[in-house]
């Protein structure tokens, strides 16, 4: 059986390099700009490409519109995590936060606004930053990762006025309570916890593991997503996916989904997993599978829902993971086309 | 005389003129010395308006005379007749008066017309005086016209300045103090000395000329003596053979090169021009030789004629035997694709000595019918080689040149005008004639110096030396790397096959002192195999696995774990890295497809090659590969994280040092090694 071979353009040295280079390309993070119309996907060389969404998904789309507008080289290490605020893209990785203008970071040459680290307990290693989250009320960035704390940043002053010390493994996931500010973090130690802002305390910690319905010992107990509705939390990992009800800290159900989950969200009335395995799924809050769409990486690290009401053509889902394409889903039913690095 | 003679003068007219009128009477002699009567005098003394006067008067008279008579005839009468006779009478000398004066009017009209005529002359005289003067003085005037202009031949003459001639004329030439005041006696001096000057130079002229006749005459004498040293001097060279040959400085064979050169087509030509000036110039181990019949070769440029009369019979042999037998026209096609692919006789052989000892033998053939170069090469080792099973391909002369420059695979024609050509006689393509006339690579084209471009197909390509010049140096370069390299993967593979990998010592560095999994297996895969692997689509996908690369499997054990490995060597390694596709058998299969960390090993050992590389020139980049592997799948196997639902010990303690077991969304294991500390870390 033939396979078809697309290139016929003899390959020297730096093609071969450059083709193996995007082969093992990980997108761990994406960000949607303020205005709606450009993406942000952050990958394991450190380099963040900037796509245009709006020209991507305008009638009139080239092969070159599905390419990045820009791409930089933001961090010495992988960008495990993104956010966007109204102004700034806020990029992490490899020990540090650093903040771009989203005004100019289409021009070539961009420099970061600016970076900082937060103060670390270990000296060997510097740890990773696996989840950034805002917390709008306080204009504040939580961190979280490899060093087992939630660090907050106020977005103004830069200074780092927290750190929340509970866990006893590294941070996989953060998730923000809005009603009463509470931040829920995962862990690699397979537990969920609670932190209320105002007093910088544990409030409620869920092992997750030790749930027998939920938990699978070969896959390990980490929890690596987390998505909650304020009385509502679903995490995945190690252990099945499930919906916990946050105030009885009770599972009440188990998504049958044998592959872990890494990413996690609530839509509308769905609830949209993706992890190892290329579909997408969409869960209803029943625990019905609506429709598992598949995309085209072997392994999903990233969803992102591009809510943002300045753009509303351009209201996708893009999901992106273990390659170097980032799924764009107009439509929950299939998948459109892929952006690629 | 006569006229005078009967003149009558009346009285009444006549007297007044003068007494000497009676006298004139008798003209006779004896009156001669006196008065003589002479009318032409008498015209002179009368007054023409008198005669006027006299001539009316008498006609009048006459008329009336006539009219008495007539009245008295009329009458008629005796007295009428005497009246009519006196009447007559007074007529008739009417009538002589008449004739008088009839006669003086003529004598003065002749008298009148003498003096015009008279006067006329002297005028006509005048007149012709005039002109005979004016023509003088034309005449004249132009003389002095010619005279004035006229140039002497001395003028024509270029004569020197004034001052030089002052410089440099002796004295008694140039007289000085006549001159200077005499224009005329300047001139002539100078002339003097012009002519001085001319003698002196004509008799140095002739010296030159007889000096130059015994100059030649000399030329001509040591001409044939030096033609009587030529065949003294080709024996001294027939002697100094042996002396050559001790000094190892072949002159005469490089001489007898070229003579053989001359016969080389020019593709050829450019190659062994180019090829033995870098050589000399840059190369110390690079030797060009030319193989082949010089006399086929000449034989190529026979005349016309023979060759279209060969053509004839051939075409009459066909004829005949086409008529006898079907098959023929098979032989005929295979005769012209024969007759198509045919070479010169002359071949250009080029040996490339390594560092090692061994050599590159190329040798270059030229298609003339195609007018592309193709090259068969063949690898000589010092000692000879055991060829491993798996090795099979490094060496083999079908594909050791493969792919030098990219995409250089030498199985299809350069030449796009060559594909009219094999169509006339049905080849299909050149592939399945390389085995037999050698490979028609593109950078051998280069190297003699034709150059085939890719849009039109042009009729003529000729040789250019500058294309194959610019070419040699990176070529033989390429050439060298190529088979040091093939002879390093050479040696590693044998030592691969026996489940060792052999690491230097220089690369030690890289890998921890204990390396538990172990190489079990190594062998080579074709093409097809690799394209049907379940794990190896993502290669095949991205271009990367074309059928010029040779294809490996290499497997890594340890305990109950199997790890597959399929590499990709291009034939530009080990500047283009070999590919690892893993597939590991322990707890359920794990590919890239459902292991992150399948995939992050696969990248250590992919993308991370650099690292790897080793010193210059860097053939050990595929065994640092493959040990590093090994220390992959000891890292992985020893950071399993411990399944609390199954009982029992793990399965491999863990020995590497770590700082920490996972790190990241994709919670990746520690793959890198850091020296000298020993521990293992995450990237």
């Amino acid at each position: 059986m033939e396979r078809a071979v697309p290139h016929a353009v003899p390959l020297g040295q730096m093609e071969v390099f450059q083709a193996l280079q995007r082969l093992h390309m990980t997108i761990f993070s994406q960000s949607v700009s303020p205005c709606g119309k450009f993406l942000a996907a952050g990958n394991n060389y450190g380099q963040i490409a900037i796509f245009s969404l709006s020209a991507a998904l305008s009638s009139e789309a080239k092969e070159e519109s599905k390419k990045p507008v820009v791409t930089f080289q933001a961090h010495d290490g992988p960008v495990y995590s993104m956010v966007s605020t109204d102004r700034h893209l806020l990029s992490a990785g490899d020990g540090e936060v650093k903040s771009w203008l989203w005004a100019e970071i289409l021009k070539k040459g961009c420099k970061e606004l600016w970076r900082r680290q937060p103060p670390y307990r270990t000296s060997l290693e510097v740890p990773e930053i696996n989840a950034l989250l805002l917390v709008p009320k306080e204009n504040s960035l939580i961190l979280a990762g490899g060093d087992c704390q939630l660090h907050t940043m106020d977005l103004e002053t830069g200074a780092f006025t927290r750190a929340l010390r509970g866990h006893t493994d590294y941070i996989h996931c953060l998730a923000l309570r809005e009603r009463s500010p509470e931040v829920l973090s995962g862990g690699e130690d397979g537990a969920v916890r609670l932190w209320d802002l105002r007093t910088a305390k544990e409030v409620q910690t869920i092992e997750v593991y030790k749930h027998e319905e939920c938990s699978r010992p070969h896959n390990g107990r980490w929890i690596g997503c987390l998505a909650t509705d304020s009385d509502w939390m679903v995490c995945g990992g190690g252990p099945a996916l499930t919906l916990w009800h946050l105030r009885s800290s009770t599972p009440t159900t188990i998504f049958p989904m044998r592959a872990p989950q890494k990413h996690v969200t609530f839509y509308q009335d769905l609830i949209l997993s993706a992890g190892q395995g290329r579909c997408v799924n969409q869960w209803q809050l029943s625990g019905e599978l609506k429709a598992q769409v598949p995309g085209s990486s072997p392994g999903l690290l990233s969803l992102s829902l591009n809510q943002q009401p300045a753009a509303p053509e351009c209201k996708v889902l893009t999901a992106a993971g273990n390659s170097c394409r980032v799924d764009v889903f107009t439509n929950l039913g299939y998948r459109a086309f892929s952006l690629s690095f | 005389m006569s006229s005078e003679s009967s003149k009558k003068r009346k009285p009444k007219v006549i007297r007044s003129d003068g007494a000497p009128a009676e006298g004139k009477r008798n003209r006779s002699d004896t009156e001669q010395e006196g008065k003589y009567y002479s009318e032409e005098a008498e015209v002179d003394l009368r007054d023409p308006g008198r005669d006027y006067e006299l001539y009316k008067y008498t006609c009048q008279e006459l008329q009336r005379l006539m009219a008495e008579i007539q009245d008295l005839k009329s009458r008629g009468g005796k007295d009428v007749a005497v009246e009519i006779e006196d009447r007559r009478i007074q007529s008739c000398v009417h009538f002589m008066t008449l004739k008088k004066l009839n006669r003086l009017a003529h004598i003065r009209l002749k008298k009148g017309r003498d003096q015009t005529h008279e006067a006329k002359q002297k005028v006509d005289a005048y007149h012709l005086q005039l002109q005979n003067l004016l023509y003088e003085v034309m005449h004249l005037q132009k003389e002095i016209t010619k005279c004035l202009e006229f140039k002497s031949k001395h003028e024509e003459i270029d004569l020197v300045s004034l001052e030089e001639f002052y410089k440099e004329a002796p004295p008694d030439i140039s007289k000085a103090e006549v001159t200077m005041g005499d224009p005329h006696q300047q001139t002539l001096a100078r002339l003097d000395w012009e002519l001085e000057q001319r003698k002196r130079l004509a008799e140095k002229y002739r010296e030159c000329l007889s000096n130059k006749e015994k100059i030649l005459k000399e030329i001509e004498v040591k001409k044939e003596y030096l033609s009587s040293l030529q065949p003294r001097l080709n024996s001294i060279m027939q002697a100094s053979l042996p002396v050559q040959e001790y000094l190892f400085m072949p002159f005469d064979q490089a001489h007898k090169q070229y003579e053989t050169a001359r016969h080389l087509p020019p593709p050829l030509y450019v190659l062994f021009v180019q090829a033995t000036a870098y050589g000399q110039a840059c190369d110390k181990t690079l030797s060009v030789a030319i193989e082949g019949s010089v006399d086929e070769a000449k034989a190529l440029f026979k005349p016309p004629e023979d060759s279209q009369d060969d053509e004839s019979d051939s075409d009459a042999e066909e004829e005949q035997t086409t008529k006898r037998r079907r098959p023929t026209l098979g032989v005929q096609l295979d005769d012209k694709r024969k007759e198509m692919l045919k070479r010169h006789p002359l071949s250009v052989m080029l040996d490339l000595k390594c560092k090692d000892d061994s050599v590159l033998h190329l040798t270059f053939y030229y298609l003339m019918n195609l007018n592309i170069m193709t090259v068969k090469a063949k690898v000589m080792t010092a000692t000879e080689l055991i060829t491993p099973i798996s090795a099979g391909d490094l060496l083999s002369p079908d594909s050791v040149l493969s792919c030098l420059y990219p995409g250089d695979h030498g199985k299809k024609t350069p030449n796009p005008a060559n594909q009219y050509q094999f169509d006339k006689v049905g080849i299909l393509t050149l592939r399945d004639y390389v085995l037999d006339l050698g490979h028609p690579y593109l950078w051998v084209q280069k190297l003699g110096g034709l150059h085939f471009p890719k849009e039109q197909p042009q009729h003529t390509v000729i040789a250019d030396h500058s294309l194959s010049a610019s070419h040699m140096e990176t070529t033989m370069k390429l050439l060298k790397t190529r088979v040091q390299s093939r002879l390093a993967l050479h040696k590693q593979f044998a030592s691969l096959e026996h489940g060792i990998v052999p690491v230097t010592s220089d690369c030690q560095y890289l890998f921890p002192a204990k390396v538990v999994s172990r190489l079990v297996k190594w062998v080579m895969i074709a093409h097809e195999d690799y394209m049907e692997l379940h794990f190896t689509k993502d290669i095949v996908e991205a271009g990367l696995a074309e059928d010029t690369n040779l294809y490996y499997m290499a497997l890594v054990e340890r305990g109950t774990a199997k790890l597959q490995a399929a590499v990709v060597l291009n034939p530009g390694y080990s500047s283009i890295p070999p590919v690892f596709q893993l597939c590991l058998n322990w707890k359920g299969e794990k590919t890239n497809s459902n292991d992150d960390n399948i995939r992050a090993m696969e990248s250590e050992v992919n993308v991370c090659y650099k690292e790897l590389c080793g010193p210059r020139p860097s053939h050990q980049l595929l065994t640092n590969q493959l040990q590093r592997l090994c220390v992959l799948l000891d890292v992985y196997l020893e950071t399993d994280s411990h399944d609390d639902s199954v009982e029992g010990p793990k399965e491999f303690p863990q020995e590497k040092m770590c700082l920490r077991l996972f790190r990241g969304p994709s919670r990746m294991k520690p793959f890198k090694y850091n020296h000298p500390q020993g521990f293992f870390s995450h990237r």
